[in-house]
Formats: C-alpha cells, sequence, structure tokens
C-alpha cells in the first residue's frame, strides 16, 4: 500500500545538477523530463515525481517527508545537522571547506587575535564554522552572509572567511589564500528515516547508486 | 507586545481539542482492555535525579527554583515511570502495566520552528521480561495506532543487543578502541552509512567485522531478514538478542500482524537507555517516527531497584498529521474519530423568571440533550 504512491525525490539545482540527472539516468531512472525542466519544478515519471530543489533546502525537504530522498552535498548536510539517513557518498561534486584570509594581510587576523582575543569570520555556513573554530578553541564572532563571502576580509567587515571552493579559482581572484581546511565534501544520496525503513525502493536505488559510483 | 505564545507552543482551539480528546479516549479504551493502569507525571523534575536513569538528549527547559534545585521541564516520560516505579512501588507490585497521555517538551535540532511540546500517548511494562513482553509492546503499539484511526502504517523492529556486542568484539579485538565504537554507535544512531563505511574501514580492523558492520544496517524484511542476521553474526558467537527477537516474531506473526512490522537493524534508538528491543513507529509521508519504544532492564537499577521494563510513546501530534495525510490520500473528508459537534438547544432566559429556563435546560440534560443558556439579546450561544 505504501508503495502505491510515486516516490519522491528531490534533485539539487545548480552545480550538482547536471551530475545528478546523469547519475540517476544511469540508474536507470527515467530522467527525461529534468534534461530541460524550463521553469518547471516538478517532473513527474512513471514511479517517480522529482522535485528540483535549492540545494541548501534539499535537507529540510527530505527531513519534513517532502520528498522520500534526494541527492544533497554533504555542505548543507552538515550545516543544517537535521535528523536523516545518509546512504550513499556519490563521490561527485567534491569540494572543500577552508578558512581563508587576505594574501597582502597575511597572519594579520593572528596579530588582531593576540590583541583582541577573538577573530571575525564572515561565511554562509555558521554552524559549520562555529563548530570547527569550537574544535581547534579559538572565540569568533561569525557573521552570515548570503553569497560574495569574499568581500567581507576584502571590505574589513571580517578578518577571515570560511568558504566552500572546488578549485580556488574564486579567493585566487579575489587576492585570499587558504590557511586551513575545514572539511571536504561531496554529494549524498540521503532519506528521511521513515522513508528509508518503509520503502524498499530507497533502499534498492541506494543499492544501484552505490554499485555505479564504487 | 504582540499576544503570542512562546515560539514552538499553541493554543488548542475546540476544533482540535474535540479532536485531541477522541484519539485519546480512544486509545484509552484500548490501554484499559490491555490492563494498563492509568498514571500521571510531575511537569518538572530534579535533572540530576532523571539522569540517574539515563542520558536526557534533550532539556530545551531548565530552571532554578527557591530551593536551588535544577528542574528540567520533562523531556521523556518513561525516565519518570523509572523513577516513580523504583521510589513509590515495592517488588510485590510487579508486574506493572502503566498508561499515560503527558507533554513532553523537546527541541529538534535545526528545525526551531517545529513544536518544542509533544503530546505522548505511551505505556510502560514493568517487572515483564521476555518476547512475550516484548510482543505486547509490539502489538499494544499496533492496537493504539489503529484505535486511532490510522490504517497505514510500520513498525520497525531490532534489538541493540547484536550491534553492542559487535562493537564489543572489535575493541576486543585490539584493533579499535573506545571511541571508534562511540563514533560508530553515533554513526548507527544518526543513520549515517557513509559514516558507518568509513568507520569501518579503519585498518586494523578484522574484515570479518567490518562485513557485518556494513551488512547490518542494510538488513530490512521480515522473518528472512532476522536468518539473514543470523548467518552474518552466528560466526561471530554473537546471540544476545536475537533469540527473543525470532521469538517476539513468531508471536507477532500468529497474530496476523506480520504484514505491518518489519525487522530492520538499523533501527538503533537515539538514547542509550535501551537494552534489547527497540521499535520505531512509522507513517507515509511524515519522514520521523510516529514514536518509539523497546526494552530498558538496568534503566530502574539507576534508581534502586532492578526489574525489567519495556514501553513506548506515541506522539499524539504526528498521528494527528500521518491521519491527515491518510485522508488526503484516500480522499476522505475527514477521519472517523472526528466527533460530530453535539447540537446544541438554546434555552432562553425570561426576565421575570430565570430560574425556570435553569429548570427547563437541567431537565434537557438529564435526556442527554446538550442545552445552553441564553437572554436571546445576543452574546450567548
Amino acid at each position: 500500500m505504501m508503495d502505491a504512491a510515486p516516490l519522491k525525490i528531490a534533485v539539487p539545482k545548480g552545480s550538482l545538477y547536471a551530475d545528478s540527472v546523469r547519475l540517476l539516468t544511469r540508474a536507470g531512472l527515467d530522467t527525461a523530463g529534468l534534461e530541460q525542466p524550463g521553469r518547471q519544478l516538478m517532473v513527474a515519471a512513471e514511479g517517480y515525481r522529482f522535485f528540483i530543489v535549492r540545494p541548501t533546502d534539499v535537507p529540510v525537504f527530505t527531513a519534513l517527508g517532502g520528498v522520500d530522498c534526494a541527492i544533497c552535498g554533504y555542505d548543507s548536510l552538515a550545516e543544517q545537522g537535521l535528523e536523516l539517513v545518509e546512504l550513499v557518498d556519490l563521490s561527485f561534486g567534491a569540494c572543500r571547506f577552508v578558512v581563508a584570509e587576505p594574501e597582502d594581510a597575511r597572519n594579520s587576523a593572528e596579530a588582531t587575535y593576540q590583541r583582541r582575543g577573538v577573530m571575525r569570520v564572515a561565511t554562509k555556513y555558521p554552524a559549520i564554522t562555529q563548530s570547527y573554530y569550537d574544535r581547534i578553541g579559538v572565540q569568533v564572532e561569525v557573521v552570515k552572509l548570503h553569497g560574495n563571502v569574499e568581500l567581507a576580509p576584502l571590505s574589513g567587515l571580517a578578518e577571515r572567511i570560511v568558504d566552500i571552493t572546488a578549485t580556488g579559482a574564486t579567493l585566487r581572484e579575489n587576492r585570499l589564500v587558504v590557511v586551513d581546511e575545514v572539511l571536504a565534501s561531496t554529494a549524498r544520496f540521503v532519506g528521511n528515516t521513515a522513508s528509508v525503513r518503509t520503502d524498499p525502493r530507497i533502499r534498492a536505488l541506494a543499492g544501484s547508486l552505490a554499485a555505479l559510483v564504487s | 507586545m504582540l499576544p503570542i505564545t512562546p515560539r514552538g507552543f499553541k493554543d488548542v482551539l475546540p476544533g482540535e481539542a474535540r479532536w485531541r480528546e477522541a484519539i485519546v479516549s480512544a486509545t484509552r479504551a484500548t490501554l484499559s482492555l490491555w490492563g494498563y493502569a492509568p498514571i500521571e507525571t510531575p511537569t518538572l523534575e530534579v535533572l540530576e535525579v532523571l539522569e540517574q536513569g539515563g542520558e536526557l538528549t534533550s532539556t530545551p527547559f531548565r530552571l532554578f527554583d527557591t530551593d536551588n534545585e535544577l528542574l528540567v521541564l520533562r523531556p521523556d516520560v518513561t525516565l519518570q515511570v523509572a523513577r516513580m516505579s523504583a521510589s513509590r512501588l515495592s517488588r510485590e507490585d510487579l508486574p506493572l502495566r502503566l498508561r499515560y497521555v503527558e507533554r513532553i517538551y523537546r527541541e529538534e535540532e535545526g528545525l526551531k520552528a517545529l513544536s518544542r511540546q509533544v503530546t505522548q500517548i505511551g505505556i510502560e511494562a514493568i517487572g515483564l521480561a521476555g518476547a512475550e513482553a516484548d510482543a505486547e509492546v509490539v502489538l499494544l503499539a499496533a492496537e493504539v495506532l489503529g484505535a486511532a484511526g490510522l490504517t497505514n502504517f510500520t513498525l520497525a523492529l531490532g534489538t541493540v543487543g547484536v550491534l553492542r556486542e559487535l562493537l564489543a568484539l572489535c575493541e576486543a579485538s585490539g584493533a579499535v578502541d573506545h571511541e571508534w565504537s562511540r563514533a560508530m554507535l553515533r554513526a548507527f544512531h544518526a543513520g549515517n552509512l557513509v559514516a558507518i563505511n568509513q568507520l569501518a574501514s579503519a585498518p586494523s580492523l578484522a574484515p570479518r567485522y567490518a562485513e557485518v558492520l556494513r551488512a547490518l544496517p542494510l538488513i530490512n524484511g521480515k522473518a528472512e531478514a532476522l536468518a539473514r542476521v543470523d548467518k552474518l553474526v552466528a560466526p561471530l558467537g554473537i546471540r544476545d538478542g536475537l533469540e527473543q527477537l525470532r521469538a517476539t516474531w513468531a508471536i507477532i506473526e500468529a497474530c496476523g500482524l506480520a504484514a505491518q512490522v518489519t525487522v530492520d537493524f538499523s533501527v538503533v534508538s537515539a538514547y542509550d537507555y535501551y537494552t534489547g528491543l527497540v521499535l520505531e513507529a512509522y507513517a507515509p509521508g511524515l519522514g520521523k517516527a510516529l514514536g518509539n519504544g523497546g526494552r530498558y532492564d538496568r534503566m530502574l537499577e539507576g534508581f534502586g531497584i532492578s526489574a525489567p521494563a519495556a514501553g513506548f510513546a506515541l506522539s499524539l501530534e504526528t498521528i494527528m498529521q500521518a491521519l491527515l495525510n491518510e485522508d488526503a490520500l484516500q480522499n476522505r473528508d475527514a477521519p472517523g474519530l472526528v466527533p460530530a459537534q453535539p447540537e446544541l438547544r438554546l434555552v432562553h432566559i425570561e426576565d421575570d423568571d430565570p430560574a425556570a429556563a435553569f429548570i427547563e435546560a437541567a431537565r434537557l440534560r438529564a435526556e442527554g440533550q446538550a442545552a445552553v443558556l441564553g437572554t436571546g439579546t445576543g452574546g450567548q450561544a
């Protein structure tokens, strides 16, 4: 009875989208509707319903049962800390969380920290940032920004940033250098606990995806 | 200041309150038929006392009273019942079958917008051990969900014994330390299969352990799932809990409930107090569990007496959401349990003889007719 409804899958728009669709296709899903979705955010296929969701919204869609399962970057999972079943590391979409500071102000953050006892760090990921600094025992003021985080040290808003980088190109262009690694991220196949434990289709899909990426 | 309620708390107005009342009374009736007696627990507990029974995961509300005691708004009723049973009741009273409907106070990390108050419908079976007692808990959970009006739900069963024994073996082999075991247990709790795989790749860990750790959380099914686990762990000499789970399953199957129950070895409750059976209830489209339960044979020890115990707690609010989902799926207007609003008779109060209306209304009520008094000039209905 539970299996009668189409399986609801969230696919993240943006940088993970193309690889996600490719992988789902290789796993045998009918993803024709996802190739050119246009403005359509929900795509129906035989037995499935795909939802094209903002990457940072994927965890909440999944955790609250809006969708049964999803492809989601580890960065969004770690930032939101919601109760989800992380099923498969899909290996693609690799990026790193790094701490960076301006090239021409190397070590000035350290010097400020010595004097002021606190460092100001700008990021789109306040939870990851706070937990990193808690771990290394440095006191910080975390400033949450919604984009173009590189501007924070350039303008003097913050001494350092914590941000995602895949190639480091954006950091270099803005004359920022990496000071430390925070964590590495890849795309994951996730589901909510209820769906994973009650719907065998999710386990089957997790199995096919795991076989494809191993 | 705007007249708001605190974040995560809400008022219950008559439409919802009637429905809640109907569900609660239907479930109470079922529990009474199974011989469970009602209890009530205090809203506040002394934190230090409660922690003797087990670790508390979320206590968003803590306060000091004028005695300088650190108190918590109850985050969990099970620990309270353990404390109550250990301190107020003697061994001769056992076994005890207790039921409750209480509000608990919790916060889910990352979901600040959600309710911080949950109404739990729960039971505790104290002094009862063995597969029969475990089966009673499972069958009763299913009956309570049925009494609430749900038709489409799944109960997932596991046992914590297998994983605990496996982790102890891994540690004893000297390949990994206690820190690793704790990380592995956390990964199981979080349902993080990626982390389980990574931890199982610890270089010195024997492949026969790693293989079982990777396979265990993927096992889900009926009787064949039990056989698969047995085949997996028997060569390692792990028996803990499996025999009892098999016997529990046999009773459940014989009672015709196999269709609504699955065995799932990824079910490891977030609470560290469980010692055997673990149980989670799910309905489609909710994302999270309707409730959970299991066996906690050592919890009462923390409070000074030793007795086996098992139970479950289901969230009334989550059950209601599941019922609404079922209505939408089946194009049902409203669940059968929503009571019709009683038809009210309005009895006018006459200026010259107001008492007459009261007497007339009393006569109507004695016949079972709801009656309200009114002056007929507005305001009353």
